[in-house]
C-alpha cells in the first residue's frame, strides 16, 4: 500500500514535470523576440498579399493562450501537431528516427560504461591517483563535443558512438573513480584485503553492491549527458536522428516538431531518473 | 598545488596577452584583407588569416576574451540566481520550498542543448551580432541555475539544522535577518559552483556555435571558428585553422584546474 502510494506520488511528480516542460517550452518559444517573425518577410518577391496573410496568420496563432491551449489539448490527445516545415504530423517525422537516436544512445551508453568502469577500476586500486587514467579524461572532458566529432570526421576515425561514448566515459570515469576509491578505502573492505580476500571476489561481492546507488544515479546523468551531446553529434556526422530532427526544427523556427522532440527529451531524463533511485525507494517503503 | 597556480597565473598571461592584441593600434577582428584570404603565417599575421582575409590571432584573442567575460558573467547571474532561489526554497514557506524545486525537477529534466535551440531559433531574423552574443550568454544563464539551486537548497537545509541557528530563532530574529546571516555561509558552496559554471558554458556556447546557433558574424566566437573546420580545402591551405581549437582546449583544461582548486 505503501509502495503504490509511493509509485502514485513519483507518477503525479512525473505528470507535473512533463505538463511544466510543455508549459515552459511554450511560454519561452512565444514570448522570444523573433517568435512571429518569418523568413519570407525579408524575401523581396512576395508581394503584399503574401505579407499580410502572414500578418493575419501571425495575429491567429501568435495568441499566448492560443498556443498554449493548442499544444496542451494535443498533447492529451496524443497528438503532437503538424510540422510547419514539412507539413505532415509530427509523430510521422519523430517515429522513424526515435530507432536510429535510440540505437545510438544505446551503443554509446553500453561503450561508455564499459570503458568507465574498467578504468576506473584499475585506477582506483592503485595506492595513488595515477596521472596515466585522469590526464585523458581531463583532456576529453575539456574537448566540446562539436570538435570532438569534427576532429574525428577529418580524422576518417571512429564514428558517433566513438564520440559521444569517450565524452560519456570521461565524465562517467570521474565520478566512479572517486566513488570506487572511495569504497575500497572502506575498513571493512581493508580488513578482507588484508586477510587476502581475492581482488575479483571483493569487487563483485562487496565494493560493486555497495556502490549500486551511486552508479544508478550517475547511470541517469549520463542519459541526460549523452542526450545534451546528440544535436551536435548527430548534425555533424549527418545523422539521420530526433537531434538532426531538432536542429532542423530550430533553424526553420518549426516549434510543433521542437517542442515534441523536447518532451521526449524530458521524458527520457524523467524514465531514467526512474531507473536510478525510485525502484529502492519504493522497496523501502 | 604548484601546478595549479601556474594554471591560474598561465590562465591570466593569456587574458593580457589577448587584451594586449585585440587593443593593439589597427587590430580589427573584422578587417578583412582582401588582398591574402587563407594566408599562411606571416610576420604580419601570425596565425594567418581565414577565408574572409582577417587576421586569425585577433579574431582567436577576441574570441577568448568575449566568451570569458560571456561565460564570467553568466556564471555570475547564474550563481546569484541559484543563491536567491535555494535560500528561499529552505527558508521560505514549504509550498515555495516544493514549486522551486519542482521547477528545477522541470529545468533539469530537459537537457540543455534543446532548451538554447528552442530560445536560440526563436530570436529575430534581424538581431545584430551584439545581441546575438547577449542573447546565447543570458539564455545560458538562464538555463543554468537549477543544478546550482539544488545544491544551494540542500547546504541550506544543512545550515537551517545547525545550532547556531537554534540559538538565532531562540533569540528572536526575524526570518530577513537570519537569512542575511546564512548567505555568506553559503559561499564556500557558491564559489565553486560559479568557477565550475565557466568552463561548461564556455563549451556549451562553442557547441551551440558549432551547429550554426551560436554569436552572429561578425563577431568572433569559439563556436564559429570551429566552423571553419568544416571547410576542408581549408584544411589542406594551412594548418593554423587548428590554432582556435587548441587553445580552446586549453583554455578550458585551465579553467578546470582553477575550478578543481576552489
Amino acid at each position: 500500500m505503501i509502495a503504490a502510494t509511493a509509485v502514485a506520488r513519483w507518477l503525479a511528480r512525473t505528470l507535473a514535470i512533463i505538463l511544466l516542460v510543455i508549459v515552459g517550452s511554450t511560454v519561452l518559444v512565444r514570448f522570444a523576440p523573433g517568435y512571429l517573425s518569418d523568413a519570407r518577410e525579408m524575401d523581396s518577391r512576395y508581394g503584399d498579399s503574401v505579407r499580410a496573410e502572414i500578418a493575419a496568420e501571425a495575429a491567429q496563432y501568435g495568441s499566448p493562450t492560443h498556443l498554449l491551449s493548442t499544444e496542451l489539448r494535443g498533447w492529451m490527445h496524443g497528438d503532437s501537431g503538424i510540422s510547419r516545415q514539412y507539413g505532415v504530423p509530427v509523430s510521422e517525422l519523430i517515429l522513424p528516427r526515435l530507432a536510429v537516436t535510440g540505437s545510438l544512445l544505446l551503443r554509446a551508453l553500453i561503450l561508455a560504461w564499459a570503458l568507465a568502469l574498467c578504468a576506473s577500476l584499475l585506477s582506483s586500486t592503485a595506492r595513488r591517483p595515477v596521472l596515466l587514467w585522469q590526464a585523458p579524461a581531463a583532456l576529453l572532458l575539456a574537448v566540446p563535443t562539436a570538435a570532438m566529432a569534427t576532429l574525428c570526421l577529418l580524422a576518417g576515425y571512429g564514428g558517433p558512438v566513438l564520440v559521444m561514448a569517450l565524452l560519456l566515459s570521461a565524465r562517467d570515469y570521474k565520478f566512479l573513480h572517486h566513488t570506487l576509491r572511495k569504497a575500497w578505502l572502506d575498513p571493512h573492505i581493508l580488513q578482507a584485503r588484508a586477510q587476502g580476500v581475492r581482488t575479483y571476489r571483493l569487487i563483485l561481492g562487496h565494493i560493486l553492491p555497495s556502490v549500486g546507488p551511486q552508479i544508478s544515479a550517475l547511470a541517469s546523468l549520463s542519459v541526460v549527458t549523452a542526450l545534451s551531446a546528440l544535436v551536435p553529434v548527430e548534425v555533424i556526422f549527418n545523422v539521420p536522428g530526433l537531434g538532426e530532427l531538432a536542429w532542423n526544427a530550430a533553424l526553420n523556427r518549426d516549434l510543433p516538431v521542437l517542442l515534441s522532440a523536447t518532451v521526449l527529451m524530458a521524458l527520457a531524463v524523467t524514465l531514467a531518473g526512474l531507473a536510478s533511485d525510485r525502484p529502492g525507494e519504493w522497496r523501502s517503503a | 598545488m604548484r601546478l595549479k597556480f601556474a594554471g591560474r597565473c598561465l590562465l591570466i598571461v593569456l587574458v593580457l596577452a589577448a587584451a594586449a592584441i585585440v587593443a593593439m593600434p589597427g587590430s580589427s577582428y573584422s578587417y578583412q584583407d582582401r588582398e591574402s584570404p587563407l594566408a599562411p603565417a606571416s610576420k604580419r599575421h601570425p596565425a594567418g588569416t581565414d577565408t574572409l582575409g582577417r587576421d586569425r590571432l585577433v579574431r582567436v584573442s577576441a574570441a577568448l576574451l568575449l566568451s570569458l567575460a560571456g561565460a564570467v558573467a553568466a556564471s555570475a547571474l547564474t550563481t546569484a540566481a541559484a543563491a536567491g532561489v535555494g535560500t528561499l526554497a529552505a527558508f521560505g514557506p514549504a509550498s515555495i520550498g516544493w514549486v522551486a524545486m519542482l521547477t528545477c525537477d522541470a529545468f533539469l529534466a530537459l537537457p540543455w542543448m534543446f532548451l538554447l535551440m528552442i530560445v536560440r531559433s526563436a530570436l529575430p531574423l534581424s538581431a545584430s551580432p551584439a545581441s546575438s552574443a547577449a542573447v546565447t550568454f543570458l539564455v545560458l544563464a538562464a538555463l543554468g541555475w537549477p543544478a546550482c539551486a539544488r545544491a544551494v537548497y540542500k547546504g541550506a537545509l544543512n545550515l537551517k539544522s545547525t545550532d547556531w541557528m537554534l540559538h538565532a530563532h531562540a533569540a528572536g530574529l526575524r526570518r530577513l535577518q537570519i537569512v542575511r546571516t546564512v548567505v555568506p555561509n553559503l559561499f564556500p558552496l557558491l564559489l565553486p559552483q560559479f568557477l565550475i559554471s565557466i568552463p561548461a558554458f564556455v563549451i556549451a556556447e562553442a557547441n551551440l556555435g558549432a551547429i550554426g546557433l551560436g554569436i552572429g558574424e561578425p563577431l568572433p566566437s569559439w563556436g564559429g571558428m570551429l566552423l571553419e573546420l568544416d571547410n576542408s580545402a581549408m584544411l589542406f591551405e594551412t594548418r593554423w585553422v587548428y590554432f582556435p581549437i587548441a587553445l580552446l582546449i586549453a583554455v578550458l583544461l585551465l579553467l578546470e584546474a582553477v575550478a578543481v582548486e576552489a
